[in-house]
């Protein structure tokens, strides 16, 4: 017997899905995370009861890369830069993220002034050496970091994206004469122009260096000792796995790593129920992740950061978390108004129901009180106390707007589920795209409660509850593929030789083969895509143009970009002349395609387990609703709204007028009625 | 009407309590937050495909405003500058157009004289329709990088009235009915120097506006259009209540504070006073510039719509969670007094530069009053808004392409109650505005920068220090007939400190020919001519000192020498302790605390006779290299013409009656090192 094993680690809970090869079942398990991070994965995996050396595959997505941004538990670090410019990561681009309150700082940078060493050098913006590298500067700014014990460093030179020599003799200095230092230089972690973003970059991978070096270098050896024996492969913001030697050199590419998992997932998910157009929505305790699949792809940016002000310039798959969970509090505001959130009551002390000392009441005391959640989660682990929802809901909204405890709890969550959409529509519908093309991927503990009544909001028709809808993002990082992301600055317009282009993607795509093939990826396995990000002449931002390969004529590329910006923003300028702005390649390691288990499906009428009363949403009375077990429904079983199906993990809430239907894979497929 | 906003403020009958909504809660905050999400969408769309770098900076604002033109919803992210300005916008397309008003005109506008800022500043009005009636309007406003006029950038100093600083466009369709009115547009962009990205930025405007036409639409599909224009105004009831129950919360009383302009050179030296008082009385602030100084030689006046914006901006400091809407406008009473001061000016006097003069001395005095009222959130004074305008052919190419290096610095915010004030932030002009990237300066222009760093000991000394400022210096390398303008102030009215804390150093920039000669060109000149191999440099200030700098912690003073933040030598002279280097290798310092204590003594003892000594014999010792600029200022309180080490007298008794209020008095004589 072989297995695949997926193992996500988040803050809370540690997640496994394992992936039997041969009855292609799924199962799962899931346990809380542990101090040492690595015993908590093991833990998992004897949850899970599977002997390592039946894995043939191990993917692995994990925050520990971003909270040790977050929590600052970062080694001491240097950075060298050219004179002149020894605080260009503390200048930023000025900006603070809360323009109003001059009481609220942005977070100050990885490393401290006294940390910033200068040497003299300079090259100019076309790549010409104004200024050599001063070896007799350099060798004296390695002689202070070794007495000041500093292993770790960031070489960032002005323009060095045009060349990148000098950097390179600095680095050559440094590995001369500290021959244990760990270095990061931005000419080859982000060969791009614009200093601060260069060197944001490159510092935040020398600063998670030492940290995930040691944490995977242990997590192999632990893992090897378990008897596995293959590749470690960790999933990295961009949405794809590397190997721990490539994490190794990239180290900020892991920031994000576990947000990638859940829009991974969502795009498997689609595609697999046939659905082009997809939004994955996450909602957990205290905040809710976003992601967009169009046409099978997931949107990827490259303005990104774990903190304002610093950011992380790699390509990442756009993930927009907004302070709205199930613990987000209903609140009234100084001018009487009903608001919800973005406080949350958080883990501790919880909502009002969990009887820890919560008196504000919030989203998850409102389902509860509605009916639409159960008095009893977890399979029992956790009792609700429906009557502390009554009275935090009574107390807080009800008195103050004259509301019956229902009616409170009702509005407390129209308001929250207005503030969703809102935020869904900000980065989704209104860039073109009919919502009536989309399908809602509901998951996280709270996604399956408010999915369907968030889908009607934006007429969305349809919504997926994954078989899992706790551990989607573990599923996310069993079913990837190896990915690195090359780009190279390429400016021109009218004129540029398509010959030229071609050469540049040629060599970005050598440089795609040659991390494959470090990786153990064999040459039939690799596929690599081009994309060229283009703008109108006089413009900032680009859009990304696939182009095919090889590149005889920009003419199709230019008129796709056309095209695009037509659809993305409205309008186009056809007479005004289109810039390249630069190369992308896409290497992807194609690895071995698993296929989850198919049931065969027949339609029945499955019996409810029990009933209660549960009050909707846009529905005054109470209705009388049948409560269903989710591991009792097997594929093809088809219920009609009003309904609420149990889990271990999660509730799933149809609501009247919708119905739902469960799939060949065990998806809960609801279809919603949307006004006419 | 448009030209006397205090008219048109009046208080509101709506009173705290006086206040009910016809809407229900839920209808309400999802409609409110429904707005706040369309102006966010707007800005996103400018941002997405806007050519103007300046507006891709961010120097831009987003509004919708209701069928009378009263902003019901400003962008969350808006610029500071633009937040009173852009129902002055709606009112006055309104008043122009009245009846003709038809559904499909777009129209554009940048008068200052009908409530704008500056030409630069160009506004896109849509009005929405709804069943044929006139509806709501939806307004994007942006700063375009030329609106033609003698100086590139239009920006001259120089200019006295505004003919011929840049086009004046009072309002006037740029789409008629949905028509496209190209010859409109060109007559537009035909008068400025970048006539296809000054297109580019009229489009991406234009269709900013029509996404808050079809989400308007949207809305009215799903509540009615009566529920609509009930939220439109119960929106701004909302914000008006909201704000006068905070104001009703403050004790009453009066306070008059005054900042000042360098100086009008068409007249003798001496600083220009803006004075502002404020009066709260109840639930109602009024506000009264009408002392102000009468309108100067040089465009650093403002009209009344930049001074509008500016109390409001000033006020909503100290209000950061209060939304802005019309219904803010109506809690604040604003009188400018008559026309033909320097916050009022009329038509055609020239007010480009309002935003580096009158607008930062409104918003830095009320920064001062409202740290006496709030003393938890005081603000001592920061930088000065500055923008250098390079222009010229560049060398570098053949066909000698025009280029424009265009560029403003962040720098230092003013000390804070128990926080030490902001290093290299955005100007208070607008937190939100980010400097741009050098290198991407530098492949756009012939101008290699040779320095954007932090200036050690520019944070002005306070028990809280004032954040540092930033030096930026530059080469013109193959430029050819090269001018350089600037605008900025406070060479002589330097940014100040509060409760003790003392003021940082002056704006102004410093020429350096290619033979070595050095010249130093103030805070305001334009189209000074450089040649190659000619270099500049500029600091930005640091922020004002908040409280006696006698009392700052010694070692926060050690912390900031091992950082160089602060010097050893001025740790001495700024604030009397005594660090001795230990191994500067290490970055180790220490405190000699008994020194400490006596210098701390001497300088108790002696402070208030250096302000009183003779001025004229500061000015030789400065002259003769004895004393350096911050001496001059920090200890004698004597203003120089920099370059030459000539005083001035009148300037320096006013300098020397303001560090008596801000300072002197609130200084203590016990001594208060504390030991070890």
């Amino acid at each position: 017997m072989t297995v695949r094993v997926a193992v996500d680690v988040g803050g809370t809970f540690t997640d496994v899905c394992v992936l039997d090869e041969s009855s292609r079942q799924v199962s799962v398990a899931k346990v809380p995370s542990t101090a040492d991070l690595i015993d908590g994965v093991e833990a998992g995996i004897r949850a899970a009861g599977i002997n390592l050396d039946e894995a043939v595959f191990f993917g692995h997505g994990t925050t520990i890369a971003t909270n040790a941004l977050i929590t600052r538990q970062l080694p001491r670090v240097a950075m060298v830069t050219t004179r002149g410019f020894r605080d260009i990561i503390e200048i930023r681009r000025g900006t603070k993220d809360e323009l109003w309150d001059a009481y609220k700082d942005v977070a100050p940078p990885y490393i401290t002034r006294r940390d910033r060493l200068v040497v003299s050098e300079r090259v100019d913006a076309a790549g010409r050496i104004v200024q050599p590298l001063v070896e007799a500067e350099a060798r004296e700014i390695v002689r202070i970091l070794r007495r000041r014990g500093i292993t770790t460093v960031a070489v960032c030179f002005i323009n060095a994206y045009a060349n990148g020599t000098n950097e390179q003799k600095m680095r050559d200095i440094l590995e001369d004469e500290l021959p244990e230092a760990s270095i990061s230089i931005s000419s080859e972690i982000l060969p791009e122009i614009f200093e601060h973003e260069r060197f944001s970059t490159t510092v935040t991978n020398a600063v998670l260096s030492p940290l995930v070096f040691q944490y995977l270098g242990e997590l192999g050896r632990r893992l090897e000792d378990d008897g596995y024996g293959g590749d470690l492969l960790v999933l990295h913001s961009g949405g794809g796995v590397m190997t721990a030697k490539g994490a190794a050199k990239f180290p900020a590419r892991l920031a994000g790593s576990g947000l990638a998992a859940g829009a991974v997932a969502t795009r498997h998910l689609a595609s697999l129920c046939d659905f082009g157009h997809a939004i994955g929505f996450d909602m957990g305790g205290t905040s809710t992740d976003i992601t967009l699949v169009l046409d099978g792809q997931l949107r990827v940016t490259k303005d990104w950061s774990v903190e304002y002000g610093y950011p992380i310039c790699f390509p990442s798959i756009e993930v927009v978390t907004i302070g709205a969970g199930g613990g987000s509090l209903g609140w009234i505001d100084d001018a009487g108004s009903l608001r919800n959130g973005p406080q949350s009551a958080g883990a501790y002390p919880g909502p009002a129901c969990y009887r820890r000392g919560g008196a504000s009441p919030t989203n998850t005391d409102a389902n509860l009180v509605l009916g639409r959640l159960g008095e009893t989660l977890i399979g029992g682990a956790l009792q609700l106390d429906r009557e502390a929802a009554e009275s935090a809901l009574t107390a807080v909204v009800g008195a103050p707007l004259e509301l019956e405890v229902a009616d409170a709890a009702d509005a407390v969550l129209r308001v929250a589920n207005a503030n969703m959409a809102d935020a869904l529509r900000l980065i989704s519908i209104r860039r073109g795209h009919d919502p009536r093309d989309f399908v809602l991927v509901a998951f996280g503990g709270a996604g399956p409660l408010h999915g369907a009544d968030l889908a009607r909001e934006l007429s969305i028709p349809a919504v997926l509850v994954p078989p899992n809808p706790g551990i989607t993002s573990a599923l996310g990082c069993l079913l990837v593929d190896v990915r690195h992301d090359l780009s190279s600055m390429f400016l021109g317009r009218d004129g540029v030789d398509p010959q030229e282009v071609e050469a540049e993607f040629q060599r970005l795509e050598a440089e795609g083969y040659e991390r494959l093939a470090a990786e153990g990826i064999a040459e039939m396995e690799m596929d690599l895509q081009r994309t060229i990000d283009m703008r109108y002449l006089g413009q900032w931002r680009s859009l990304a143009i696939p182009v095919s390969s090889p590149l005889t004529s920009l003419q199709e590329a230019i008129a796709a970009f056309h095209d695009q910006h037509e659809r993305e923003h409205g309008y186009n300028r056809l007479e005004t002349p289109v810039e390249l702005y630069r190369l992308n390649v896409t290497a992807v390691g194609l690895t071995h395609k698993p296929e989850l288990a198919r049931h065969s499906r027949k339609r029945y009428r499955p019996s409810a387990q029990s009933k209660r009363l549960v009050r909707f949403d846009s529905v005054e009375e109470w209705l009388e609703t049948p409560v269903y077990r989710r591991e009792d429904l097997e594929a093809g079983a088809s219920i009609e709204g009003p309904a609420i199906i149990e889990q271990l993990d999660s509730t799933v809430v149809i609501p009247p007028g919708s119905s739902s239907e469960v799939d060949d894979w065990l998806n809960i497929r609801i279809e919603i009625s949307l006004p006419a | 009407l448009a030209e006397h906003p205090h008219r048109d403020l009046a208080p509101s009958v709506a009173t705290a309590s006086a206040l009910k909504r016809s809407l229900d809660p839920v209808t309400f905050e999802v409609l409110k937050n429904a707005f706040a999400t369309i102006v966010d969408e707007m800005a996103e769309q400018i941002l997405r495909t806007c050519h103007s770098f300046v507006i891709w900076s961010r120097d831009f604002s987003c509004a919708l405003c209701d069928r009378d033109g009263n902003t019901v919803m400003q962008g969350s992210q808006d610029i500071a500058t633009q937040v009173g300005i852009l129902h002055f916008m709606a009112k006055a397309v309104l008043e122009n157009f009245g009846e003709s008003i038809a559904p499909g005109d777009v129209y554009v506008i940048n008068d200052p004289y009908s409530g704008g800022t500056h030409f630069n500043d160009v506004t896109l009005v849509r009005p929405i329709f709804c069943d044929e009636e006139l509806f709501a309007f939806a307004l994007a406003c942006g700063h375009w990088a030329d609106m033609g006029g003698r100086v590139p950038g239009s920006f001259d100093i120089s200019a006295r009235e505004h003919f011929g600083e840049a086009l004046r466009i009072t309002p006037v369709r740029v789409w008629k009915a949905g028509e496209y009115l190209s010859d409109v547009v060109r007559l537009i962009s035909a008068n400025t120097r970048v006539p296809s990205d000054i297109e580019g930025d009229l489009h991406a405007q234009a269709k900013a506006t029509a996404v808050a036409e079809r989400e308007l639409h949207r809305l009215v599909g799903k509540y009615s259009k009566s529920a609509i224009l009930t939220a439109f105004a119960e929106v701004q009831d909302y914000v008006e209540l909201l704000t006068r129950r905070r104001v009703s919360e403050l004790p009453d009383g009066v306070w008059e504070n005054e900042d000042y302009i360098d100086a009008d050179p068409a007249t003798e030296e001496g600083l220009i006073p803006v004075r502002v008082r404020l009066k709260i009385s109840g639930d109602q602030m009024y506000y009264d510039l009408s002392g102000s100084h009468p309108a100067i030689s040089i465009f650093l006046n403002a009209a009344f719509g930049l001074s509008f914006s500016s109390v409001i901006a000033g006020t909503k400091t100290f209000f950061p969670d209060v939304p802005l809407n019309s219904g803010f406008y109506r809690a604040v009473d604003v009188n400018l007094g008559p026309e033909g001061s320097v916050v009022n000016a009329p038509w055609p006097i020239a007010v480009t530069g309002g935003a580096s003069g009158v607008h930062e001395k409104i918003m830095n005095a009320s920064f001062e009053m409202w740290s006496q009222i709030m003393p938890e959130r005081a603000l001592a004074c920061s930088f000065n808004l500055e923008y250098l305008l390079v222009g010229g052919r560049d060398g570098r190419r053949k066909d000698r392409p025009y280029f424009m290096w265009y560029d403003w610095m962040v720098g230092g915010w003013g000390g804070r109650n128990g926080k030490d004030g902001c290093n290299a932030t955005s100007p208070v002009f607008g937190v939100g505005l980010a400097v741009q990237p050098l290198e991407g300066q530098e492949r756009l222009s012939p101008v290699l920068t040779s320095t954007h760093e932090l200036v050690p000991d520019s944070g002005g000394p306070g028990r809280y220090r004032g954040g540092c400022g930033v030096q930026k210096g530059a080469l013109l390398r193959e430029g050819e007939r090269t001018v350089m303008s600037y605008s900025c102030d406070r060479a002589r009215s330097i940014t100040w400190g509060i409760d003790g804390g003392l003021p940082s150093l002056p704006h102004g920039v410093w020429l350096q020919r290619s033979d070595g000669e050095r010249h130093f060109l103030g805070a305001v000149f334009s189209n000074v001519a450089i040649t190659s191999g000619d270099s500049f440099t500029r600091p930005s200030a640091g922020g004002g000192g908040f409280g006696d700098p006698l009392e700052r912690d010694p070692l926060a003073v050690r912390e900031d020498v091992a950082d160089g933040y602060v010097t050893v030598d001025r740790s001495l002279t700024d604030y009397g302790v005594v660090i001795r280097e230990v191994d500067a290798e290490l970055a180790e310092y220490e405190i000699d605390w008994e020194a400490t204590e006596h210098a701390r003594g001497e300088i108790r003892s002696h402070r208030l006779g250096w302000l009183a000594e003779d001025p004229e014999s500061v000015a030789a010792r400065y002259r003769s290299g004895e004393l350096d600029v911050m001496d001059v200022i920090r200890r004698y309180g004597v203003i120089l013409d920099w370059g030459s080490g000539s005083l001035f007298p009148r300037t320096t008794d006013q300098f020397r009656a303001m560090l008596m209020r801000r300072a002197v008095a609130h200084w203590t004589k016990a001594p208060t090192v504390p030991l070890p």
